[in-house]
């Protein structure tokens, strides 16, 4: 008999690791002096600044979690929050700094921008470094920038809505990120203009014992659509990284919008992202979601339903390996009459890593007529890994029609059993139904970043 | 009064991983509790063991069994016919305080079943915290029925704890319907290879009832096999929690578990929160939960009116038949149909 085993990703490219360099780089800890003094590096206008001020008081105020993994190693008084990098923002990639560019180069983002995307950023460490959109998009009004730009080129915009979908007391890593955020895209789609191609931002965090706290906020206006792509690698170090991003998303009546994200952090990186959607009438909001990477995640994207007939979707899944605790799923609250919501979740759990997913459904009392159907499956491929689900089903009104339904186990022997009768090698089969099994999520993700997945599931087989 | 702590925590936000009860006091003082029938008396002796529970409601529930039980039964089986032993606690003006702590052995390859039933006149307002422990030791098959029909004044607190031994068979029929506030908690650790519980039930709750159930399955022994199923109603104002837990600890190989939870909600006021949990640190298992919620089909109920049943009968119909694949498991036809008028009483 002999046993699945999947090899750890490839993180080769993932792991360069280039030299600490950068402009200017804030001392580690989190005081007001050193909130005040991120503000003005950014030269924030006042009402950022008292904002950031206010948020680490509310940071103080508020405990960790008292569920969920373990997060006692994370020590603010050794993270750096703020590192500028020795450049800045560019719309060509050939004025990237070489090093900086040689990176995103490897990881394929300019390929990728002149192929299928029509707009991309870039950050490294704490500040965007590249900024380009088709100028198509640009004559239509759509608006692709990064947040400190905007927040000074449209400032009521942002104002408006800048923390507004996720309050800076929601927890403790929102109030974090409240005080010392820095970089992220800002997308303006007006009404009725429809983006086909995707717009993508890239997270980089090479600076060790730092942290990213990239600030995402999209606006897809009254009957436009968009596909907005993100992803996020940084190389390994010794001690812990920390990121605590926050996306938020409003999703205007009648319009569209898809998010995907691939998440491939190193293995030292502490993942305490906060991804929030505001959806409004018979609007649709879809959340695209492969999580590789991290020591430990935390991320639960929510969708809050608040117009009539609006829509939701959540695909996702999560691979945990070795020293990894990927604490994901999703959250959702209906909130109108006729919403509807649909979730699909898989893990893969192997090598002693811990896959937990935890979500929340609620249909509230002013939701009747909504639908939702929950699906998560787990996968364990040895006996020393974890697997745990843990959803909260809360239904407030009766006329709905609610359904949740959970699976967990190893590959079957019957089915391997079958598709070799068939005459494919026992390693082929393996493959085929572990590549089956992340296939609902590998469809939704764009082609290149469905290659990339399938490589990353890499299997093959060792005797025992 | 904060009970019924889950065994793994989540979001405090969700107000799910125990129960806070406003207004609630536990007794200092503990009258005497007399109206007990016995049916199966020469098993039944006093003589139990201890209030050590690996989970329990609260801390302060089960001090107040140490310190204040009532009533002490140990019920020890040690027959293969499958004798039937009643007990029935009547709570009445005055018998008004219940803190009973039952214990039952099952002893090698016997075979019984044992009802516990709980009723109460309907002006009074009883209290009730009850622990139930049962040890089935190996190849042992034992039946219990636990009937909780106490009126909507009252308040309801039981403990239950299960050891099961090898190819040990539990299974247990709860009919929960009774009680202001029902609080259940439920652990089962099954150990023995091949030991399989079979846990059913049926809550009904009215008015402003709260119903908490929190059950929680440990598989530990190789093939063990835990298969939960819960069919419950709610009207008025009710509202109810189900926590429940399948946890695969490392060793439980070829393990099996499914948990089934179905809530018809039968008003826009009534709500159900559930937490179905699946634990895993074993790789060769396999692990299924469902629960869902939502009214009584609108399809049936049509075909049902149109049978000439006005519309309040078609949904008792509807409640009765979903709840009968539970009840049908009870073979004691007499305590089936009080069950049922129960169920028509409570629904009316």
């Amino acid at each position: 008999m002999s046993k699945v085993k999947l090899d750890e990703i490839n993180r080769n490219i993932y792991d360069i690791k280039n030299k600490d360099e950068y402009d200017y780089k804030i001392k580690k800890g989190l005081t007001p002096e050193i909130i005040e003094e991120i503000s003005k590096q950014k030269d924030d206008p006042v009402w950022m600044r008292e904002f950031r001020l206010k948020a680490l008081e509310v940071y103080n105020s508020l405990e960790l979690p008292t569920w969920g993994p373990d997060l006692s190693e994370l020590d603010m008084n050794e993270i750096a929050t703020y590192v500028k990098p020795k450049t800045s923002l560019n719309t060509s990639w050939e004025d990237v700094p070489e090093d900086i560019k040689d990176t995103f180069d490897k990881l394929g983002i300019p390929e990728a921008e002149k192929e299928s995307l029509a707009g991309v950023g870039a950050q490294y460490d704490s500040e965007v470094v590249y900024h380009s959109m088709k100028k198509e998009l640009i004559k239509q009004g759509v608006i692709y920038t990064d947040m400190e730009s905007a927040l000074k080129k449209y400032p009521d915009l942002v104002k408006k809505h800048f923390m507004k979908c996720v309050p800076v007391n929601d927890h403790k890593f929102v109030a974090l990120h409240g005080a010392v955020w820095s970089g992220g895209s800002f997308v303006y789609v007006p009404k009725g203009v429809k983006v086909d191609i995707p717009l993508q931002s890239y997270f980089r965090l090479n600076s060790p014992e730092s942290g990213q706290f990239e600030h995402t906020l999209i606006i897809v206006d009254e009957g436009a659509s968009l596909h907005f792509i993100e992803g996020c690698s940084a190389p390994k170090y010794n001690k812990v990284n920390l990121h605590a991003g926050c996306v938020e998303l409003y999703v205007k009546d009648n319009a569209y919008l898809r998010y995907s994200t691939i998440e491939n952090w190193s293995k030292n990186m502490l993942n305490l992202n906060t991804k929030k959607a505001i959806v409004g009438k018979n609007a649709k909001m879809e959340w695209v979601s492969g999580s590789f990477g991290s020591k430990i995640s935390m991320l639960y994207p929510m969708s809050i339903l608040n117009g009539e007939g609006s829509k939701t979707e959540f695909t996702g899944i999560s691979f945990a390996g070795a020293g990894q605790n990927l604490d994901n799923g999703f959250k959702v609250i209906h909130n109108a009459k006729n919403t509807s919501s649909i979730v699909n979740a898989k893990s893969i759990s192997k090598n002693g890593g811990k896959c937990t997913y935890r979500s929340l459904v609620r249909i509230g009392e002013n939701a009747s007529g909504s639908k939702s159907s929950v699906s998560c499956e787990s996968l364990m491929l040895d006996d020393i890994s974890i697997s745990d689900t843990i959803p909260v089903n809360d239904i407030r009104t009766d006329d709905v029609e609610f359904s949740h339904e959970a699976k967990i186990g190893k590959i079957s022997d019957k089915a391997i059993f079958y598709l070799m009768s068939r005459g494919l090698s026992k390693e082929d089969a393996l493959g085929m139904i572990v590549r089956g099994f992340a296939y609902p999520i590998s469809k939704e993700l764009p082609v290149e970043y469905a290659v990339e997945m399938n490589n990353l599931i890499n299997l093959e087989l060792d005797s025992f | 009064m904060k009970l019924n702590e889950t065994p793994v925590r989540t979001s405090r936000n969700f107000n799910i991983n125990n129960i806070k009860l406003e207004n609630i006091e536990i007794p200092q003082q503990i009258e005497s509790f007399e109206n007990v029938e016995k049916i199966g008396e020469n098993t039944i002796t006093q003589d139990i063991m201890g209030c050590d529970l690996a989970y329990g409601l609260s801390d302060e529930l089960i001090k107040q069994q140490e310190e204040h039980a009532n009533q002490k039964l140990k019920i020890t089986i040690d027959s293969k016919e499958n004798k039937e032993i009643q007990i029935i606690f009547n709570f009445d003006s005055k018998n008004i305080q219940l803190v009973e702590h039952i214990e039952i052995e099952a002893q090698e390859e016997t075979k019984s079943t044992v009802i516990i039933k709980y009723k109460s006149q309907q002006e009074i307002k009883a209290y009730h915290n009850g622990i139930i422990k049962l040890h089935a030791k190996k190849k042992a098959n034992i039946n219990v029925i636990l009937i909780n029909l106490m009126n909507q004044n009252s308040n309801n607190f039981i403990s239950i704890e299960n050891k099961l031994e090898e190819e040990a068979k539990v299974t247990y029929t709860i009919v929960d319907f009774g009680g202001k506030n029902s609080i259940t908690n439920y652990y089962s650790n099954l150990k023995g290879t091949s030991s399989n519980n079979i846990l059913n039930t049926i809550y009904l709750g009215s008015k402003n009832q709260i119903i908490d159930l929190n059950y929680i399955a440990e598989l530990q022994g190789e093939k063990t096999n835990i298969d939960i199923e819960v069919q419950g109603a709610l009207k008025d104002t009710a509202k109810k929690h189900f926590k429940g837990t399948i946890d695969f600890k490392k060793g439980c190989k070829k393990a099996t578990g499914n948990e089934n939870e179905n809530c018809m909600l039968l008003s826009d006021t009534a709500k159900s929160i559930a937490l179905p949990m699946l634990l895993c640190s074993e790789e060769e298992v396999e692990g299924n939960h469902a629960t869902s919620a939502g009214r009584v089909g609108e399809k049936e109920l049509f075909y049902i009116m149109s049978r000439g049943f006005n519309k309040k009968e078609a949904m008792k119909l509807m409640v009765k038949a979903k709840f009968n694949k539970i009840l049908e498991n009870i073979e004691n036809q007499q305590l089936k149909n009080e069950i049922e008028q129960e169920i028509d009483k409570r629904l009316d």
